[in-house]
């Protein structure tokens, strides 16, 4: 087994400050790393996304991770059950919010779209409300024929 | 009937926070109404991580998305503008119709990416 050199210069920041260690996705040290895996297709997926500092979602098919509380980053959630995507959100600057709803606990949360998200589900997750026009609604939404 | 701890009688009308309209909590579906048929909009009431004292954080709820339920019903989620927390909410069928189709159809009025490009990326893939 290798030893672990402690002679190894300490690595600064650009900005002079450390940053500190965030615990990543994961229950246990071993999980802890540059990569996690998708609770519901599988997929390992790095941490690192464009557009994000952190990513919080896969970007194959959209899942989550029960992870955070109340505010995004606490990791103070004890439930760490698989989130499902249900809907989309439009922020005032026009960005997507994938809306998240915890198959556990029934809790609800939202994530920013990162850069790399596949755009195939993103759509589907955003024509499904006008796929399924509810009961209570009472306009028929038919294209009329040309 | 007496009144609850946000100073409205159930069973009594009530005032919209937003808009200012006085609506019945009755709805033609029997539940409860909880939001404003109007504008959509509702009071907080009820938190799921309190961080008051009485749970309650007491700021106006607005619309945000419509989910559709496993039942193929819609919902529609709201966000606290005070705690940003989100929450569901049945929609009543004397909702505001266009109000809902508007916010239903938001996200393809505005897509981050142009959807033109989608048929060759269904075809290729």
């Amino acid at each position: 087994m290798p030893r672990r050199n402690n002679q190894r210069p300490e690595r600064r920041q650009p900005h002079g400050r450390a940053q500190r260690p965030k615990r990543m996705h994961g229950r246990n040290r071993d999980e802890y790393g540059e990569s996690f895996r998708c609770l519901h297709c599988r997929l390992d997926v790095p941490v690192s996304a464009p557009g994000t500092a952190h990513r919080n979602h896969c970007p194959n098919c959209l899942s989550s991770k029960h992870v955070d509380r109340s505010s995004p980053g606490d990791r103070a959630s004890t439930c760490h059950a698989r989130m499902e995507p249900i809907s989309i959100a439009v922020r005032g600057d026009g960005e997507w919010v994938i809306i998240h709803r915890c198959v556990g606990c029934g809790g609800l949360g939202s994530n920013r779209a990162a850069g790399d998200d596949n755009a195939l589900a993103l759509t589907r997750l955003a024509v499904t409300a006008i796929r399924h026009p509810g009961s209570p609604l009472r306009i028929q939404m038919t294209v009329p024929a040309e | 009937m007496s009144p609850d701890k946000n100073g409205s009688a159930l069973h009594a009308f009530f005032t919209c926070m937003r808009c200012g309209i006085s609506v019945s909590p009755n709805t033609p579906s029997g539940r409860i109404r909880n939001h404003c048929p109007n504008c959509l909009n509702s009071r907080h009431t009820t938190m799921r991580e309190p961080h008051t004292t009485d749970g309650t954080c007491g700021a106006r709820m607005q619309p945000i998305s419509i989910a559709v339920l496993r039942s193929g019903d819609w919902t529609l989620i709201q966000r606290c503008t005070g705690c940003s927390e989100l929450a569901d909410d049945h929609i009543e069928p004397d909702d505001n119709q266009l109000l809902l189709i508007r916010l239903a159809i938001r996200p393809l009025a505005q897509p981050p990416f142009p959807l033109e490009h989608l048929g060759a990326l269904w075809a290729a893939g």
